[in-house]
């Protein structure tokens, strides 16, 4: 895992991902270089949190660390937070519902 | 970084049985619990050498349990990082002191065993084990150090008190290391096998081999029956909510973010816990359960000669009989917890490449078989427990067939 | 006093109340016959500080155990309340908890939960306070102070009926149940005639005989063992060798360690006992560290464990007594067992217990060898 920062603010773990981590607390309105382009942060996004680098559409797989970390909920823009409120997980859930397990 | 670099070297001692160890410990390994005390005094009275392993085992055991215990104190003792090994016994154990203590020295090392029923009780066992000792770390002594290289390392890694830090910084650095050993053709090994689920697919297409891929999935199958039976749904409670807070999302991403600290190498075999690892054998993984001290205990068995283990919030844990380095991704527990740590992953957060802190973790590996103390080396921090194989699981284990 | 199930204990061998001992009073928390500072690890990670902690400090003890991490809903439970229990031991003057930080048992909760107890305690993380060496100083600065308190407690004069006394044995030998269990079954029985309560642990010999178990039980305890023998009704033993053989005895046979007496009450591992006079069960395997963790977590002061085997360790909390009615091991570790079941009467046996409770040292306590474990309901995670 090579990793790459990008503009000193944040690790996007594969060139693949479409998600980056912040590796600082970073205000709404930050602009991040990324590969030429620029991805400005619609919303804060707090130190270990992700953010989206393109668009990503409802229903459409997101990727970090090469491979596929869930699901969008609802359509995602560039520089959005991405956490549990818009992002569903492709292994666990289903998973829950198939075995009818409780939570500890 | 190419492949036609030769590895590294380290200067180790060579043992009989060719294999080569970073240190020379005298062990000193009880048979159960009620030789455990015995074996913890008789280590800390006797020469700096000698370590204990100490556990608690019971005297009569379930035959698949005990098992487990035979193979993971013999393993201990055939660690290459031993020297020389006391077995020690109440007397009424169902393990055989002299049965372990034959394939401990299987491996060519002088191994002695001492029964405190046959030698008058505790006192008599102190002073007879103290004598015992004085004769085995004059066997050590005598080791060969020699010249090896990286290909003959196997070194085990582990992730615990992992906070928003591990997955980004600590894990991919010493995954980065674990790929450079395997590209020079060591064995790199991970477990903590409930850590997989989530990305055990991942894991899977990995697999070199359809067997692999196979045992694979029914351990972490395995694993997660397991936790059903004990009332916990992993694959619901994961990520916690500590762990969401900290920027986790999904289960998929924190164990994908767990693994990551094996590397990206094709896996290339699964052992159960305290199997042997092979040397040359690339990246295998090994069945543990999450339990850092129990987990770290397997690949030690298992013959690693060197274990790195991430820590976001600071675990201070060692090994008696292995060199255990501690890598964290958080600059404050770096900071505050300085004399605990040994290789600081943080600066990734300041911008420093993966690449390049994974290279410091495979810098100190090389180091710390070459000799270097750890922290948790130098201030004798050492934890040891065998994981007991339990009469739920038993039962468990016994219904899958 | 209880009512006898069966026959009634030899005459003259009472431990009667003219004898007393030297004990510490800690009101609520019952007569202790030790005055210790106990460092107490809530997890494995934190056991080296802890012991470096009590290595320099004399009076202090630490209890490390392979717990704490990786353990989830019933079994964190049961560890949490097991420390709560050991804090609150008569033996223990004041506790300092170690924690490392990060594990679930936090060590500032469990150090709240003994202070709501009335324990003297203090509390410290490796976390908290930056690394392993600053712990174990500021440790160590704790652990004096609280010796200091414990050096103010008064001895009290105190009787056999202030006793709580535990008594387990850890295998079934024919030693143990012919010869070792009888002579403890009179002291068992002059303990309470005086007054005192016995605990005993050891589930194995009741789930063995679910049906006799419940008639020997008091009514007021009868749900509290109906549901214990419920529960491990479906769980596979711990000490599975020892619930193999006590299948192999009649009820009968087994109960005369406890001289057949009535058990008023059933304790839940981890849990203090609250009867006031007579015998209870712990709800313990019969593993020995296990077994006298759960009993002093109880509330007992002395610990007599009958070995057949002649397992020699102590307990950092209890003084423990050795008795073992198996000549081979009598003459095997002749200096680690305290009573030889087959030469000893149970006047001599009660005497013994008294000079212990006194201050004598057992011979445990001499070769000063420790084991500590707690209990697991589950497996590791």
């Amino acid at each position: 895992m090579k990793g790459e920062v990008l503009d000193g603010a944040a690790l996007r773990m594969a060139p693949a991902d479409t998600v980056a981590t912040a590796l600082e607390d970073l205000p709404a309105g930050r602009r991040l270089s990324v590969e030429g382009r620029s991805v400005e942060l619609s919303e804060a996004v707090a130190f270990g949190h992700k953010f989206a680098l393109r668009a990503i559409e409802e229903g459409e797989e997101i990727t970090k660390y090469g491979y596929v970390i869930g699901r969008a909920t609802e359509p995602i823009a560039p520089g959005d937070w991405v956490h549990v409120h818009n992002v569903e997980s492709t292994r666990g859930r289903g998973d829950l519902r198939a075995h009818g397990g409780e939570t500890a | 970084m190419g492949r036609m670099e030769t590895p590294p070297t380290f200067t180790g001692y060579r043992r009989e049985n060719g294999r080569i160890g970073v240190r020379n410990h005298v062990a000193v390994v009880p048979t159960s619990v009620a030789a455990s005390s015995v074996a913890t005094r008789l280590a800390s009275d006797a020469v700096a050498r000698a370590r204990a392993t100490p556990h608690q085992m019971g005297t009569s055991q379930p035959e698949a349990t005990r098992r487990q215990t035979e193979r993971t104190l013999a393993g201990i003792g055939r660690n290459p990082n031993v020297g020389a090994a006391l077995v020690v016994e109440l007397g009424t154990e169902d393990v055989d002191a002299g049965a372990l203590a034959d394939r401990i020295a299987g491996t060519g090392k002088a191994v002695e065993t001492l029964t405190v029923r046959e030698v008058g009780g505790t006192s008599g066992a102190l002073d007879r084990g103290a004598t015992a000792l004085e004769r085995l770390n004059a066997e050590a002594e005598s080791a060969r150090r020699e010249e090896a290289d990286a290909s003959e390392l196997v070194f085990g890694v582990e992730c615990g008190g992992s906070d928003a830090t591990s997955g980004i910084a600590a894990n991919p650095a010493v995954g980065e290391a674990c790929d450079r050993l395997v590209e020079h053709g060591g064995t790199a090994c991970f477990s903590e096998t409930p850590e997989f689920i989530g990305a055990e697919h991942v894991l899977a297409e990995r697999c070199v081999e359809d067997e692999v891929r196979e045992r694979l999935l029914d351990r972490v199958d395995r694993r997660e029956r397991l936790a059903d039976l004990m009332g916990t749904d992993i694959r619901g409670a994961q990520p916690s909510p500590g762990n969401q807070e900290g920027g986790l999302t999904t289960i998929e991403e924190k164990s994908l973010g767990a693994i990551s600290k094996g590397g990206t190498s094709p896996v290339r075999g699964m052992v159960d816990y305290a199997e042997d690892l092979p040397v040359g054998g690339g990246l295998v993984l090994m069945d543990t359960p999450g339990y850092d001290v129990e987990s770290v205990v397997g690949k030690v068995a298992g013959g690693a000669q060197v274990i790195a283990f991430t820590t976001g919030r600071g675990s201070t844990t060692g090994n008696p009989i292995a060199p255990v380095i501690k890598v964290t991704g958080n600059p404050k527990t770096y900071e505050r917890m300085a004399n605990n740590m040994d290789v600081n992953a943080s600066t990734v957060i300041d911008g420093e490449s993966l690449e390049t802190v994974g290279g410091r973790v495979y810098e100190k590996l090389l180091a710390v078989a070459d000799g270097t103390p750890t922290e948790a080396e130098r201030r004798r921090l050492e934890e040891f427990a065998v994981n007991e194989i339990t009469p739920i699981e038993l039962a468990e284990l016994e219904a899958r067939g | 006093m209880s009512r006898r199930a069966s026959e009634p204990a030899a005459a003259g061998d009472e431990v009667g109340d003219e004898r007393t001992f030297a004990g510490y009073d800690r009101g609520d928390r019952g007569t202790g016959v030790r005055n210790r500072v106990l460092v107490l690890p809530s997890v494995i990670c934190s056991h080296v500080v802890a012991d470096r902690i009590a290595d320099r400090v004399p009076e202090a003890v630490s209890a490390s155990h392979d717990h704490g991490c990786a353990q989830i809903g019933a079994d964190n439970e049961q560890t949490r309340r097991t420390f709560l229990g050991l804090g609150a031991n008569p033996n223990v003057a004041g506790t300092v908890v170690v924690g490392l930080g990060c594990e679930v048992l936090q060590s500032d909760e469990v150090a709240a939960d003994m202070a709501d107890r009335g324990v003297p305690v203090r509390e410290l993380s490796i976390q908290g306070v930056g690394g392993t060496d600053e712990c174990v100083e500021r440790g160590v600065d704790l652990a004096r102070e609280l010796v200091d308190d414990a050096r103010a407690s008064e001895r009290a004069t105190a009787d056999p009926g202030d006793l709580t006394l535990g008594v387990v044995a850890s295998d079934l030998r024919d030693s143990t149940v012919g010869t070792a269990d009888p002579l403890v079954g009179e002291l068992v029985s002059s303990v309470v005639e005086a007054g005192g309560r016995v605990l005993l642990a050891g589930t194995e010999r009741f789930t063995a005989h679910p049906d006799a178990a419940l008639d020997a039980t008091a009514r007021g305890a009868r749900e509290g063992m109906a549901a214990l023998l419920e529960a491990h009704r479906d769980r596979p033993a711990r000490a599975t060798r020892v619930r193999a053989e006590a299948l192999d005895y009649g009820f009968d046979d087994l109960a005369r360690q406890w001289d057949g007496l009535r058990i008023e009450e059933v304790v839940r591992y981890g849990d203090p006992a609250t009867l006031d006079d007579g015998v209870a069960l712990v709800d313990a395997p019969a593993r020995f560290e296990e077994a006298a963790t759960g009993l002093a977590a109880a509330g007992a002061s002395l610990v007599v464990h009958v070995t057949g085997e002649g397992v020699p360790a102590g307990h950092p909390l209890v003084p423990v007594l050795k008795v073992s009615g198996d000549p081979e091991t009598v003459a095997a570790l002749p200096d680690d067992i305290d009573v030889d079941a087959t030469t000893t009467g149970p006047q001599a046996l009660a005497d013994r217990v008294l000079a212990v409770a006194d201050g004598e040292p057992s011979r445990a306590e001499v070769h000063g060898l420790t084991e500590f474990a707690i209990t697991r309901v589950g497996p590791s995670m």
